[in-house]
């Protein structure tokens, strides 16, 4: 029996036969291939029968044989077509105004779309330009902390080496450690990171050469530059071969030959190098460097596996490593290894603490998408606003068109096609604006390096997309709406429309309350910006100066010839330093619980010099031996442990008992956009200072500043000075707090335009659709009032309700935003979404003024003879 | 020769129509050809070619026998119209007029 079964034609190409051929031809021509499919069986084996039978069968699918699929599918004919083109076309040139706004407002929500776009493609190609990313995978381990496991991305330090020798399967270990050197060259000479790794960097990481040969990392004096460091030592010429010299210290050096020059690395990319020298160099950077060192991390360690699937079984047998490390650290138990691909590391860099790599586009991974999705939904509102009240004038068209034989579908497909024109039409000025206009501004402003490939095969599928999504959108409720006209209550003239559309004004009411949003989130970044300039730093960064020094010796030199000095008040010595750096303890209890905390380590004087106020017990006293034992902390960590009675409670500290002598009052460490964090201060020694901070007089600053640098360049001509006001500590915190409030402004400005353009329109429309009404009253002799009134009364009260819904809308947005993006946000009150409902209503009357204005200037015998 | 559109295939699928005399049903049509031109063809090509064809008037058809073979689908048979008769001879005279005016070429060429 299924041997019979199995000798049958294959099913389903006789399904397709008959599902497509013409019912007449179909008895005749399954009758033939079925003679051809048994005379093949016969011939070759049964399964090349069946498959000549269905090629066969596929290839019978011609016009000539295909059944007429109904008449749904029956499309208007090209002349058709043709036609809807031209009244499209005629439809815009005759209302330039509306056909402006229509495609001026698409136009610019696509070019913000093709940004967005741009942004996305950016963000999923960063580091996917490596060969063997498949293959290549990030050491991490997890540490249990508070509770949370938290997934780190260092690795202890002879890890790396324990994965080369003891697992056949790694194919390939690179570790990376990282330094503070001076790199001189000549009269060049700057403070650089440099990058001590193993030479099978260049295997596993695909970073072409322009000059020179990846070989070359192997011997220890050799160096390879990024194009950039080339660039900046040597100029444009090709270095390899030259020497420049590394200043690890004050003495050592080291002469390195340039063996090689990193062509310019790919835009979207986040791991990189400056200078790379060979791993073993770190020894003699640090003669202390103790590589078997379970207690110590590197910052990163790379393998490369040659089978995936295998490294569940690596992590396994990594057991006994977690255990030798947990010895060596029992503050910090380890709970696990895992290894992050390569292909992904970027997309997880912000759940990896300490990792190599960073994220640094999540806001914009937010943000970005709900713009676009605000500005084409704006777009498509008046697109859809205008389509409908624009077909008051084509009524006739449609009546005309429905009564020569036009079906509703035929009249839908018409508004359809047209949409389709004006949305293709604005697509294509949109790929100019996006190309010539926003990217530019927009890379510039962001430092995002974006770029939109026109020749990349998936953009002009997302434009597809796009356009067809906007075009259904934005089309398909007039495109019904219209069609549904009846041809004899159109000639009859007694249809009723446009003003009692309940979705016309649900339309403007969106949008209004989108344009109410968009502005209160301009204007509460404004007040934020503000806000967060004035926002107390916890203590006095205004009057000081610091500088940065390489070790004690340079503190001392420098600090004795700073002595002499005007308008000093005082100053003090530090290991770390606020804004600078800090290093984190773990606080032991004797309940044996311990917290984290950032540890600074500074003298006597640093609580004057940086202005921290101290709220309880006293600081440090010089020279006590008792104090090397004593912590302050802030207020942060009292609140945090819930420390009844802080001063006098111990702590055990890397083994020893601290006691706490002094309690000050929070400060910002780092930037607003992050949390303060408990903090604690100990005692320095002096040979471990190395920042001095200068307090000085108000108006003494600058002075003091080049004091310092010109000091300094008298005791190291050869080291670059470091250090700065301490008011510059955040860096680009503040210009990054002030672009984000132009973007907002920007983008509310753009939203507001687009809304503002849409009730322009709208509201023209309406005008025009009742300039007969208008003319009678003025010729009846009704005065200002009477019109503006008449014309106000129509949209009181959907400007009233917008806003009552909107005030309460953009006041939670506003909020969550800020919240999402400060760790600090401005306590928000209600002035913002006021201040934005007044400058909404403001152009909103302004906008109906326009108009009234109009109505008052037309001579009303114009106005009714108008068609 | 007006309107006789009729193109190569065609006319090879219409001379084997009435090379084959009243056993011309497609699948026969497509081995007569196959094995004249010694080439694979397609039941499509074939299919569509006999369609235009009854289309344009060359060809008439209707249903003949029905055989275990095809499944107990019937055959349909095809026979050219006294018009296809008239065309292919039309053609054929045509052709051979040019054939005659070609030795003198043919002969040029084989100086060469």
């Amino acid at each position: 029996m299924s041997a019979r079964h199995s000798l049958r034609p294959p099913r389903w190409p006789l399904a397709i036969l008959r599902f497509f051929i013409k019912k007449e031809y179909l008895e005749e021509i399954e009758g033939d291939m079925e003679e051809l499919f048994y005379d093949n069986v016969a011939r070759w084996t049964v399964r090349k029968a069946k498959r000549i039978y269905t090629v066969e069968a596929l290839k019978l699918l011609r016009p000539v044989l295909l059944k007429k699929l109904g008449h749904s599918f029956t499309l208007p004919s090209f002349p058709m077509y043709r036609n809807y083109f031209k009244t499209s076309l005629r439809g815009l040139l005759r209302n330039p105004l509306t056909a402006f706004i229509n495609v001026f407002g698409l136009s610019v929500a696509i070019g913000i779309c093709l940004i967005v776009y741009a942004f996305m493609l950016y963000d999923r190609s960063i580091d996917q330009f490596h060969v063997h990313k498949k293959s290549v995978y990030l050491v991490t381990i997890l540490a249990e902390h508070d509770g949370e496991t938290q997934q780190y991305g260092l690795a202890p330090r002879p890890l790396g080496e324990r994965l080369r020798e003891d697992f056949v399967q790694v194919k390939n270990v690179c570790r990376i450690e990282e330094g503070r050197v001076v790199v001189k060259h000549e009269d060049d000479v700057y403070h650089e990171h440099i990058r001590y790794v193993d030479p099978s960097f260049f295997d596993m990481f695909t970073f072409p050469l322009k000059w020179g040969s990846p070989e070359a990392l192997a011997d220890l004096n050799n160096m390879v530059l990024s194009e950039d460091m080339a660039v900046k030592y040597f100029g444009e010429d090709n270095p390899v071969g030259r020497d420049v010299l590394v200043i690890f210290n004050d003495s050592t050096k080291k002469a390195f030959t340039v063996a090689g020059v990193a062509a310019a690395f790919p835009k979207a990319h986040d791991l990189d190098f400056d200078f790379l020298v060979h791993f073993d160099n770190i020894n003699v950077a640090d003669g202390a460097y103790d590589m078997d060192d379970w207690r110590a991390f590197l910052p990163a360690t790379f393998i490369q596996v040659e089978n995936p699937a295998g490294l569940r079984t690596i992590e396994q047998q990594l057991k006994p490593y977690q255990t030798l490390q947990n010895e060596a650290l029992p503050d910090r138990p380890l709970a696990a290894f895992a290894f992050e691909p390569l292909t992904s590391l970027h997309e997880r860099a912000s759940h990896l603490r300490d990792a190599i790599v960073h994220d640094f586009n999540a806001e914009g991974r937010m943000g970005m998408p709900i713009i676009a999705i605000f500005m084409i939904a704006l777009a498509c509102f008046n697109y859809i606003n205008i389509a409908i009240v624009s077909a008051s004038k084509r009524l006739k068209e449609i009546g005309v068109r429905k009564v020569i034989g036009a079906n509703r579908r035929k009249v839908i497909l018409q508004f359809l096609s047209e949409n389709v024109v004006v949305t293709s039409f604005a697509a294509g000025i949109g790929i100019v604006l996006c190309y010539f206009a926003f990217l530019p501004w927009f890379v510039q402003f962001t430092g995002w390096p974006l770029e939109l490939p026109l020749v990349h095969g998936d953009l002009w599928v997302f434009l597809a997309a796009l356009l067809l999504f906007t075009a259904l959108v934005s089309g398909l409720y007039p495109a019904l709406y219209i069609s549904n006209f009846d041809a004899v209550k159109i000639f009859r003239g007694s249809l009723q429309f446009g003003k009692h559309n309940p979705f016309t004004r649900v339309f403007l009411c969106v949008q209004l309350i989108l344009a109410c949003i968009t502005i209160t989130a301009g204007v509460v970044f404004t007040q934020n910006n503000a806000f967060q300039n004035y926002r107390s730093w916890g203590y006095d960064q205004k009057h000081v100066v610091y500088a940065s020094v390489p070790d004690a010796a340079a503190f001392d030199r420098l600090h004795a010839a700073m002595k002499q000095q005007p308008g000093i008040v005082v100053s003090s010595g530090s290991t770390d330093h606020l804004g600078k750096t800090v290093s984190p303890v773990l606080l032991r209890q004797s309940s044996n619980h311990s917290h984290e905390a950032g540890r600074l380590a500074v003298d006597a004087h640093y609580f004057e010099t940086m202005g921290l106020r101290l709220i309880a017990g006293r600081g440090f006293r010089e020279d006590s031996e008792n104090d090397r034992r004593a912590l302050v902390v802030n207020e942060r960590l009292v609140h945090e442990l819930n420390l009844k009675q802080p001063l006098g409670h111990r702590f055990d500290v890397n083994g020893s008992p601290y006691e706490i002598i002094g309690v000050v009052q929070d400060f910002h460490h780092w930037d607003f956009f992050r949390k303060i964090q408990p903090m604690v201060f100990t005692l320095a020694t002096r040979e471990d200072y190395r920042y001095l901070s200068l307090r000085v007089e108000s108006g003494a600053e600058a002075r003091t500043y080049e004091a310092l640098q010109r000091q300094w360049a008298r005791l190291y001509p050869e080291i670059p000075f470091q250090g700065g006001y301490q008011s510059d500590a955040w860096g680009t915190y503040f210009n990054s707090v002030n672009r984000s409030e132009t973007f907002n402004k920007v983008i509310a400005s753009i939203a507001v335009l687009l809304a503002c353009l849409g009730l322009y329109g709208l509201v023209t429309l309406n005008v025009s659709g009742r300039i007969k009404e208008f003319s009678i009253r003025k010729m009846l002799g009704a005065g200002v009032e009477n019109i503006a009134m008449g014309m106000l009364r129509q949209y009181a009260v959907l400007m009233t309700v917008s806003l009552l819904l909107g005030a309460p809308l953009s006041y939670f947005f506003s909020r969550a935003y800020l919240d999402m993006l400060f760790a600090y946000p401005m306590p928000l009150d209600y002035s913002g979404t006021i201040i934005a409902l007044v400058i909404l209503t403001c152009l909103v009357l302004a906008v109906i003024a326009t108009q009234i204005r109009r109505v008052l200037h037309l001579r009303a015998v114009e106005g009714l003879k108008m068609e | 020769m007006k309107k006789t559109k009729l193109g190569e295939f065609e006319e090879l699928v219409l001379l084997t129509v009435a090379a084959l005399q009243g056993d011309a049903y497609g699948l026969k049509i497509k081995q007569e050809l196959e094995e004249r031109l010694n080439e694979d063809l397609s039941m499509g090509s074939i299919q569509s070619a006999l369609k235009r064809l009854e289309e344009k008037g060359f060809l008439n058809s209707e249903f003949g026998e029905a055989t275990p073979q095809r499944g107990g689908k019937r055959k349909r048979i095809y026979e050219i119209t006294s018009l296809a008769h008239r065309t292919l001879a039309e053609l054929k005279a045509i052709r051979a007029d040019l054939w005659k005016s070609i030795p003198k070429l043919a002969g040029g060429l084989k100086t060469i």
